[in-house]
């Protein structure tokens, strides 16, 4: 069933391919809808929720001599996500009706196309094939934004593509690297995402450790172990993606520049392909790393929380300060991954799909004021409402789900992911984790600073006295408050933002099997970990744990690496 | 200082840490029955809805306001049915919403009810006052027919709708939710004249400041989770009850203790207490109604019923009830001076609302915790009717709202009304002598400060009494100003579209504001006789207070005894002074200040207390400035270190790299001569000295 879905978009591009160019769009929104149509089935016959098994699987073969498949299947984390790009796509080409005139062809092919590779993403349960669909997101936005983009595209959607795909490249060596190991220790080569990750989740066996002894100094003292190496890796395609601070400045000018599909779709679906990421192959392929490890990255979302929340406070440019926005949102996100908590990961799988309507509203409410004054300067217009009621209802209405008003969906996943964060201290009994009261309370004043800076933005903008900036002459097609068809895109999302507001029930409840899953391995090694602390403090007890872990280690390769370090 | 503390531990029944405690107070029991109660919440959301409608269809008559005030009405009769059906305090189970659970632990925070006496005490004065007020909006409002009469009353419906979350929820999130919520639809009123540039920034500072506190409520209730793992009242209560048991004391730490502060923090920025006090005068700028409603009556008490609700909670440290009790007293105190020095009505009720939400407080940290729901009882009333009446001279006189440019008005006629119930209300906030309800309110709070032993209590007293001597002098200032003496007005700027232009002469509120003036009166006459049933009230939920001091005897031993005497001589002398300088002799007031503003050492007493000490300046210099100017050396920063320096640097390195070498490429035969002979020279080195070079790296690792 899953193969059928990733290939309805791409048949949708092969006949916009062989059609007039004025079909292109009806074809585009028929394959799109017609997707969403098939996953919304697919998400009825998906007999899995609630539990952390694969479902809808199809087995395809690809390279069989290096166990390289097109396997796909999808958990209920998959499968939301998998939802969440199939509503958003016929939105965005619907949403482009008006905005792109020229060039529909290409426009409506490569968005097609990033459909499949989207899904493709969500879908995998082979690692190369994973990997070749990551990749391939980049390509046709690449084109969304050197085609349809704005005045600085150039630049930008250079920078977006050499930046993301450097760090996919370094995160495709850990793969490699991790699919090598276990080929070596079995004699089998397999890029199967499950049998992958128990083998990394032995790496943590493998020291790595490099020593320089420079004219006394001790210039370098690293004592690691291969899986935070992979670690690394992971982070380094991952991270770019989410974005995590300071590998973020990719982002704002790629969706100041990108056409409103084109940053819809980047805010909504392809950062949440970087905490899809974290998620599904972090967490769980290098649990001891991520144990020692978590409170280094959780402050790093927390710095991007509150830095770019100041940023976003002096922005001009709404869409920039949306997108800069987007990265300390998405700190929000990380950080209750990192909780290693079943609140924390329930807020944050939450986040990612709430992240996904809001945010993608925001830009789509951009996008149609775009269209009409040909600005987004705050400076230059004001007082909105008067003008355009139903647009500012809609502005005012999903600014507050980012803020995080509860009854709003913001607020469930920012809620779980701070309550996660906070309750995550080594000496909670119930599920302990690495972060704790310190990293919430100070992550928290970003709430703060996000009403601060949406709300002075929506003062400007949408409350004051009147000032319009001159009606762009082209768009003559455009009624001066939002049309039919603009209220039609933004309805549904709103509609879901208030139901998962009030019913978060249903998600939490879908997602909590595969939460359960991606969080075994940590317990214990948690618990470890405070047993090691405990020791550094009393050394009555070090004799206690010094003891190696329990699992008996599969060494095969300390020689060589030890002859690497 | 500590000793006090001591004394204040043995005089109630402190819950001691690692102890038992003698809280004794019924908590709900889960029942089934009852669903109905949740047609509470939901009346107002479905006025909500309706005036949403009208909204998009336009509707230019009064459908929205008779909707709301019907549905409001239909959820006041239910909350009434709901005090009558009451026998034991019960949570009703609406809906599930927030509800994870896992092996070891759940978070269970549903859309229930708390019913108990605390939950019904607020409930009947907040949907009451709430459809009393929808009524008397529905006049007020007229001239916004068909503009934003529908969102007015939409909004209206959506705060009753917030509030009765806050004051209804069964546990800390949903309390959470109606917190945010009343914060929203405060926001969303304030700025319901959204063209004007001061009322958009009202209601973006009032949404601001409260996200402190919201914050403070935030880890508050993360706290509570973290150490108990439960934000559902019953359940908490449950184990403060049985005592903190000694382990999750040890456990807590220091962190334990926070809770309390953390839950004030929020108390403060929703009740506009210091330091977070500055939304609410600005807060004004939003329609009569609402400030009566919202920023008087009953959700600016929010964090009175915050901190009623968790009063078990408040004791986990000994010094927060001080704190409290403290902070109140220095606000009223502060709140009284510049309302003292206005000259805009409403802002003057709006200090007056702090200043009284101050005693409010001081009441709680005085463990009175009866004193301070009375008087955010009687309070509610009385000051919804000065709003009222400033909100129904404001809409007569074209916005008018200086004191010195309206006199005379219970001389002119159709204003009769409006001005005697002005006078009641005025005497209730001063406290006038058994006729007034605030006179029983506020001398149980002042008494209780020379009762309760803490750290400076018996001062915070007389701050009290020093306290309600300025309100009954800034109370009548504006009675005597604005309903007595000669008739004069001078129209205000701000004219009723509906007028054709410009207006000349006021116009007197109808029958409509004058039945609800005169309802809400009724109301507040009513509420003195009401103490002894709010103090039932009180006494039988989570405020309970067993024992709040030893009862002293003797006349002057028992301070509730002398300070009636004194606290309304203290009002009366207020009194006096208002109507000399404001009825009998009014240059003097001004000469006053003339000759204050004369002598450059007195100077600045009536220059701060005109400007409010200074205070939005000194928060705008200290925490706004400095923040912005952070946020631009970040966006720097982000611009070119961030960006330009590193990303693109490291990007641009390996073309940098070529360019090192392009000299070299020169196409001169010679120089790619020294360069071979260079490289070759270059690779023998490196052969010859690798086995050394390996042995150096090696060795060093």
């Amino acid at each position: 069933m899953l193969p059928l879905l990733l290939l309805i978009p791409l048949i949708g591009t092969v006949a916009i391919i062989f059609t007039p160019a004025k079909h292109a769009k009806a074809i585009a929104l028929t394959a799109s809808l017609f997707a969403f149509i098939f996953s919304v089935v697919l998400g009825f016959l998906f007999d899995k929720w609630g539990t952390s098994e694969f479902g809808l699987t199809a087995e395809i073969p690809w390279f069989e001599t290096f166990g390289v498949s097109l396997n796909m299947g999808a958990d209920s984390v998959s499968m939301l996500l998998v939802l969440l790009t199939t509503l958003l796509m016929p939105l965005c080409v619907w949403g482009s009706a008006t905005a792109i005139t020229e060039r529909l062809k290409e426009f409506y092919s490569w968005l097609l196309i990033i459909e499949t590779a989207m899904v493709g993403v969500f879908v995998a349960t082979d690692l190369i094939f994973f990997y070749v669909c990551f990749e391939l997101t980049l390509i046709p936005m690449f084109f969304l934004i050197a085609l349809f983009g704005g005045e600085n595209r150039a630049k930008a959607c250079i920078k977006f593509f050499i930046y993301t795909f450097t760090g996919s490249m370094i995160a495709l060596v850990g793969f490699l690297y991790v699919a090598w190991f276990h080929a070596n220790q079995t004699g089998t080569w397999t890029f199967d995402i499950d049998t992958l990750t128990s083998a990394s989740q032995q790496l943590v066996f493998i020291p790595f450790s490099m020593h320089w002894n420079f004219l006394g100094w001790n210039i370098l003292d690293i004592d690691i172990t291969a899986q935070h190496l992979v670690l690394l890796a992971l982070l380094a395609g991952f991270a770019v993606k989410v974005p995590l601070f300071p590998l973020h400045t990719w982002l704002p000018l790629a969706h100041t520049e990108a056409p409103t599909a084109g940053s819809v779709l980047l805010a909504s679906v392809l950062l949440k392909l970087g905490t899809y990421g974290l998620y599904r192959f972090v967490l769980p392929m290098a649990p001891d790393a991520v144990v020692e490890w978590a409170p280094f990255i959780a402050v790093l979302s927390i710095i991007g929380i509150l830095y770019t929340a100041l940023i976003c406070w002096v922005q001009d440019d709404i869409k920039k300060l949306i997108a800069y926005s987007s990265v300390s949102h998405l700190g929000f996100c990380v950080l209750g991954l990192f909780a290693l908590n079943p609140l924390g990961l329930q807020g944050s799988v939450l986040y990612m799909l709430n992240h996904g309507l809001s945010t993608g509203a925001l830009f789509f409410l951009v996008g149609m004021i775009y269209e009409r004054y040909h600005t987004r300067d705050m400076n230059s217009m004001s007082g909105l409402s008067k003008v355009m009621p139903i647009w500012s209802f809609f502005m005012v209405f999903f600014v507050l789900s980012s803020v995080g008003l509860p009854g709003l969906n913001g607020f469930i996943s920012e809620f779980l992911c701070l309550i996660g964060t906070f309750t995550a201290s080594l000496d909670n009994a119930a599920y302990p984790g690495v972060l704790g009261p310190w990293y919430a309370a100070i992550a928290g004043v970003g709430m703060i600073f996000a009403a601060m800076y949406l709300l002075i933005m929506v003062g400007k903008v949408v409350f004051g006295p009147l000032k319009e900036p001159a009606v762009h002459h082209n768009v003559r097609t455009l009624p001066r408050d939002l049309s039919f068809r603009e209220i039609s895109i933004l309805l549904p999302l709103a509609v879901l933002c208030v139901y998962i507001g009030f019913r978060p029930q249903p998600f939490t409840e879908a997602i909590e099997g595969s939460i359960e899953h991606v969080l075994s391995p940590y317990p214990a090694r948690v618990e470890r970990l405070a047993r090691q602390r405990e020791a550094l403090l009393s050394p009555s007890v070090r004799e206690l744990t010094t003891v190696p872990p329990e699992d008996t280690p599969v060494d095969l390769f300390r020689e060589e690496t030890n002859d690497g370090g | 200082m500590m000793g006090h503390v001591d004394q204040l531990a043995s005089t109630i029944n402190f819950l001691t840490l690692g102890q038992e405690a003698s809280h004794a107070f019924p908590i709900a029991q889960a029942i089934d029955e009852m669903k109905w109660a949740g047609w509470i919440l939901w009346l107002p959301i479905l006025s909500m809805l309706f005036c949403g409608v009208c909204w998009i269809l336009r509707v230019r008559g009064k459908a929205p306001a008779w909707a709301t005030v019907f549905l409001l009405g239909s959820s006041f009769f239910i909350t009434v049915a709901l005090f009558m059906n009451y026998s034991a305090p019960v949570t009703i189970h609406l809906f599930d919403w927030i509800n994870i659970h896992w092996a070891g632990g759940s978070l269970v925070a549903n859309f229930s009810l708390y019913v108990d006496k605390l939950t019904l005490l607020w409930m009947l004065f907040v949907t009451g006052l709430g459809t009393l007020i929808a009524l008397y909006a529905s006049e007020y409002m007229e001239a916004d027919l068909g503009v934003g009469y529908s969102r007015f009353f939409a909004g209206i419906s959506f705060f009753l709708f917030a509030m009765s979350c806050l004051v209804m929820g069964d546990n800390l999130v949903m309390l959470y939710l109606g917190w945010e919520g009343v914060g929203f639809a405060s926001y969303w009123l304030i700025g319901y004249y959204y063209q004007k540039p001061s009322a958009v920034a009202a209601a973006k500072k009032a949404f601001i400041v409260n996200r402190i506190g919201d914050l403070g409520l935030a880890l508050g209730l993360y706290l509570i989770y973290h150490y108990f793992g439960t934000v559902q009242y019953a359940e908490l209560f449950t184990q403060l009850q049985e005592g903190v048991d000694a382990e999750t004391a040890a456990k807590g730490g220091w962190m334990i203790k926070v809770i309390p502060f953390l839950l004030m923090l929020a108390a403060f920025g929703k009740s506009a207490q210091l330091p977070l006090y500055v939304w609410l005068p600005d807060a004004m700028e939003g329609p009569t109604p609402v400030s009566a409603l919202i920023h008087a009556a009953t959700m600016v008490t929010a964090g009175v019923y915050l901190l009623c609700r968790m009063f078990p909670v408040m004791q986990l440290h000994e010094l927060a009830l001080p704190t409290v009790a403290w902070v109140g007293g220095l606000t009223a105190l502060l709140a009284a001076t510049i309302g003292m020095a206005q000259y805009d009505i409403k802002r003057i009720m709006a200090y007056s609302t702090i200043s009284q939400l101050g005693y409010m407080f001081m009441g709680i940290g005085l463990l009175t915790t009866f004193g301070a729901a009375y008087h955010v009882f009687t309070h509610a009333f009385f000051k919804a009717v000065l709003f009222l009446t400033c909100g129904a001279i404001m809409h007569g006189f074209a916005g008018q709202l200086d004191l010195r440019k309206v006199s005379g008005l219970r001389h002119m006629k159709g204003w009769k009304i409006t001005s005697y119930t002005m006078l009641y209300a005025c005497l209730c906030l001063i406290g006038f002598p058994l006729i007034s309800s605030g006179f029983y309110s506020k001398d149980l709070i002042m008494a209780q400060a020379f009762i309760t032993r803490g750290p400076g209590f018996t001062a915070l007293g007389m701050i009290a009494i020093l306290t309600a001597l300025l309100t009954a002098y800034y109370t009548f200032r504006v009675w005597f100003r604005v309903c007595a003496g000669e008739t004069k007005y001078e129209m205000g700027d701000e004219h009723h579209d509906d007028h054709g232009g410009v207006e000349h002469h006021p116009h007197a509120p109808g029958p409509v504001i004058n039945f609800v003036l005169v309802a809400i009166c009724v109301g507040a006459v009513a509420s003195i006789f009401l103490g002894g049933w709010a103090e039932s009230m009180v006494n039988q939920s989570s405020a309970q207070i067993i024992d709040h001091g030893e009862h002293l005897v003797g006349f002057w031993g028992d301070p509730h005894r002398w300070m009636p005497l004194v606290a309304s001589s203290v009002g009366l002398l207020g009194l006096a002074i208002a109507w000399w300088f404001h009825l009998a002799n009014r240059k003097a007031a001004d000469s006053l200040r003339a000759l204050l503003l004369s002598n450059p050492l007195t100077r600045w007493l009536p220059t701060a207390m005109e400007n409010k000490w200074y205070v939005d300046e000194i928060y705008h210099a200290l925490i706004r400035a400095p923040l912005w100017g952070v946020g631009v050396l970040l966006y720097m920063i982000d611009r070119y270190l961030v960006d330009m320096l590193l990303v693109d640097g490291i990007g641009r390195l390996p073309r940098w790299m070529g360019r090192a070498f392009q000299p070299l490429q020169n196409g001169v035969l010679q120089s790619y001569a020294i360069s071979m002979a260079g490289g070759v020279g270059l690779v023998v080195m490196l052969i010859l000295y690798m086995p050394k070079l390996l042995a150096w790296l090696g060795g060093a690792s």
